[in-house]
């Protein structure tokens, strides 16, 4: 038996509050949120269905040059100087006044990289002194998930998860996230991101957007460029992919007329542009998601998809997915747009206090270190049956 | 108002960091080791992630006639400073472990990467 409302709220107040802090990545986002209390919660599994109201979502990002990833320490310099800043815009967005009546404050514990959560987390500890409110801390990937799950209200989904920094197939089941399957070696988002620095196109406003909006200009859709196709059983490996595709752009920047599968052997004509390849690219690795996805769902038994992360807002993803779907009996892709997808503080909130409403929050600081490996099967679902 | 400071110990040495508000070194929320990394911006990258300037009170001080900054821009002055500190005597120190000057210091090095410092 699941109770959301087993810690009432602050003030005895009819509605829950929380502020959500997440910078596990170039992304700082605070999101603040409201969660009235339902009688329907005493005793269900209704988990996806909080009737949320987001009365902030801020979000700033550190962009680098083209051509240049973002380095860690960076990363957490852009989040120290704004985290404050960036609080007090939600606290006044959110109109409140007195921080004080928040009833928890969530932060991401990992996964990601060290040295921007190492600030974030100071940030959630100091308010948290501060203002006498407990502390949640949320595994970044179930973020991720419970807020898809309230926006698409899917109740029981395949969740595929792809991001910058991590590639999953995930589906609920005795109170775990399990993953099916996930990548061997580097991210699908980082796929994109590092064949964008090979292009030297923008970072703004994000490298894999651009390579989409590259991918659209393509004239010769129907000629793939052959890459390897490396589905392992329920794992994906795109690292080889990634070498292989940057050794044909660079070919075709330093016109190297002897690779024959970009210029004509005879005449030296060019045959293939730099959209063709981040059309083949974002084909070929949108076709192993959807395969092992579609694995997934068979093994399962499920036919709802709901696809989160940074990569997820990619329209042909959620294209080739509902594809897929529609081959499948009444299947259905659930995706949110990109106020949602993409890394935020208001994901942070959601998972957190439903931890918080089952009675799960920080008894003592210890318990607040990050961790850069935090795997998503990790966490104990308490919300969920 | 009392100053912050820090104090810095391991088996060998210590090393105290203290404030003085009339350096001009605490009188900077940029600190000279807290900004961008070299690298990125010799990659033309634009910096727009700085520190907020320290804030001034509304009143000039009567009897100075100086403007007076609020307590909290004071603090974070102070402790840029103090970051600053204790990043170069940190980054000295690396120094010192990783270009050794003669055989004294090698063995100190490999004590280091033994951990035996540690113990």
């Amino acid at each position: 038996m699941v109770n959301l409302n087993g810690i009432p709220p602050r003030g005895k107040r009819n509605y829950y509050l929380a502020i959500g802090l997440e910078g596990s990545a170039n992304k700082l986002g605070v999101g603040i949120i409201k969660h009235p209390v339902l009688e329907k919660h005493e005793d269900s599994d209704l988990s996806y269905e909080c009737d949320v109201e987001i009365l902030a979502n801020i979000r700033d990002t550190y962009v680098t040059p083209p051509g240049e990833g973002f380095l860690p320490r960076d990363t957490a310099r852009h989040h120290r100087n704004w985290v404050v800043r960036i609080i007090r815009k939600a606290l006044t967005e959110a109109k409140i006044d007195d921080p004080t009546k928040i009833d928890v404050i969530c932060f991401t514990r990992g996964p990601g990289m060290g040295a921007p959560l190492h600030c974030v987390v100071i940030a959630a500890r100091t308010l948290s002194l501060m203002w006498d409110i407990p502390l949640v801390g949320v595994n970044h990937c179930v973020g991720h998930i419970e807020m898809g799950r309230e926006i698409t209200g899917a109740k029981n989904p395949v969740v595929l998860y792809v991001s910058g920094g991590n590639t999953q197939v995930i589906a609920y089941s005795e109170k775990r996230y399990r993953i099916f399957g996930e990548t061997l070696d580097i991210a699908i988002g980082n796929c994109l991101d590092r064949f964008a620095r090979t292009l030297k196109i923008p970072n703004a406003p994000s490298p894999g957007y651009n390579i989409e909006q590259l991918a659209k200009q393509c004239k010769n859709k129907e000629k793939l460029v052959v890459l390897p196709y490396t589905v392992k059983g329920m794992d994906l490996s795109m690292s080889g992919i990634l070498q292989y595709i940057d050794t044909l752009a660079k070919d075709l920047f330093k016109k190297n007329l002897k690779n024959k599968l970009l210029f004509d052997s005879r005449t030296g004509e060019q045959l293939v542009t730099v959209e063709d390849l981040c059309y083949s690219l974002q084909e070929n690795l949108f076709a192993m998601l959807v395969e092992i996805t579609e694995r997934a769902m068979a093994h399962v038994n499920s036919n709802q998809v709901l696809i989160v992360g940074g990569v997820g807002c990619n329209v042909r993803l959620q294209e080739m997915m509902a594809q897929m779907c529609k081959d499948r009996s009444n299947g259905q892709v659930h995706a949110t747009d990109d106020r949602f997808c993409i890394d935020n503080g208001v994901m942070i909130a959601q998972a957190g206090l439903l931890e918080y409403r089952t009675g799960h929050f920080v008894k003592d600081l210890s318990e607040t270190i990050v961790t850069q490996k935090f795997r998503t099967d990790e966490v104990y679902i308490a919300w969920r049956e | 108002m009392s100053l912050p400071h820090a104090t810095y110990t391991g088996p060998k040495s210590t090393h105290e960091f203290e404030v003085d508000p009339s350096d001009p070194r605490y009188q900077t929320t940029e600190g000279r080791t807290t900004g961008a990394s070299d690298y990125v911006l010799k990659q033309g990258h634009q910096d727009v992630d700085k520190p907020s300037d320290p804030k001034k009170v509304d009143n000039v001080n009567s009897k100075t006639g100086i403007d007076q900054y609020t307590t909290l821009s004071q603090l974070r002055m102070q402790l840029t400073g103090l970051q600053d500190d204790i990043n170069e005597y940190l980054t000295e120190k690396i120094n010192h472990v990783k270009k050794p000057r003669n055989s004294k210091q090698e063995q100190e090095i490999n004590d280091l990467l033994d951990g035996s410092e540690e113990t």
